[in-house]
């Protein structure tokens, strides 16, 4: 039984990478149009469903990074950013201030701080009690 | 630069305000037993997700909550040896003396410089306001503190260096 949940989520990590490469390319042919906030909503859009598999967590958070980082004006991009994409920017911001990187980090912490008051604190508690999708 | 520390201390204080609604658990595991869940790490179900926020690449403040208590680990900005043994020191000095502050703890997490720990009952008797305002003028003092005995004894080694090279002019 455990084994056929294994293939199953091994055909499925194929299916998510791939979806994630398109998704990319996607993000950087609307960077090159000068439209980071329509690039940060598709890559926070469809995030990996439940997965356990590391690579996609990964290779999805590699997208939304770079969506992140390219990021110039942050109060232009709240003002463009639906609230449905709040929480799972959250739990993006903490995963990248996990990563010791200076750029990173100080990206995360702006848009953390004005994320926290469009949001509230709901918002920082749904991404700390959230244990069933980890990014 | 003050800046990001701003910023940095901020994201600390926003996330510990959502993080410290702590209410009273008695232990699940053995009767009339009341354990901070935080240190025990027993039931997956009573614990929140782990939060690590990074400065740089050499400051960082770890945060793990429970449903009873709530562990702040800190990792202190360390520019050379000097500054290295100073914090070491200074920061070991304040942990023995974890009774005076209660709600610190006497040794740091492994890794870290410095914890914390904050349980239901300091909620109750203290303000969580004050405990949150705690924790971030303790980080901003720590920077200074630290600069602080360093040039002091710069200055002492450099006195004592001059008087002690006199006799030999």
């Amino acid at each position: 039984m455990a084994g056929t949940e294994e293939f199953v989520e091994a055909d499925n990590a194929e299916v998510i990478i791939a979806r994630i490469e398109h998704k990319s390319r996607k993000i950087e042919s609307l960077l090159k149009q000068f439209k980071p906030v329509e690039a940060l909503k598709t890559a926070l859009e469809v995030s990996p469903p439940k997965t356990r598999d590391e690579r996609c967590k990964s290779a999805n958070w590699i997208v939304v990074h770079r969506a992140i980082m390219a990021i110039k004006d942050v109060d232009g991009m709240f003002s463009l950013l639906d609230p449905e994409y709040y929480d799972i920017l959250m739990k993006y911001l903490y995963r990248g201030l996990y990563a010791a990187d200076r750029h990173t980090c100080d990206q995360c912490l702006r848009i953390h701080e004005k994320l926290t008051e469009k949001a509230g604190l709901g918002c920082t508690l749904r991404a700390l009690a959230d244990t069933v999708n980890i990014f | 630069m003050a800046s990001t520390l701003r910023l940095y201390l901020t994201c600390i204080r926003n996330t510990l305000e959502a993080a410290l609604c702590l209410q009273n658990f008695p232990c699940q595991e053995v009767e009339r037993h009341n354990k901070p869940e935080v240190e025990l790490k027993t039931s997956p179900e009573l614990l929140l997700n782990p939060i690590l926020i990074c400065r740089n690449e050499s400051e960082k403040c770890l945060i793990e909550t429970s449903i009873n208590s709530l562990r702040i680990s800190l990792k202190v900005k360390q520019a050379d040896e000097l500054e290295n043994i100073l914090t070491k020191k200074f920061l070991r000095f304040l942990s023995m003396r974890a009774e005076a502050f209660q709600v610190l703890r006497r040794k740091p997490i492994q890794g870290y410089d410095i914890s914390f720990l904050i349980t239901n009952y300091h909620c109750e008797e203290m303000q969580k306001q004050k405990l949150i305002d705690f924790i971030v003028q303790f980080m901003e003092d720590i920077d200074k503190e630290i600069s602080e005995l360093k040039m002091s004894v710069n200055t002492r080694g450099r006195l004592v260096a001059t008087e002690f090279l006199k006799q030999f002019i």
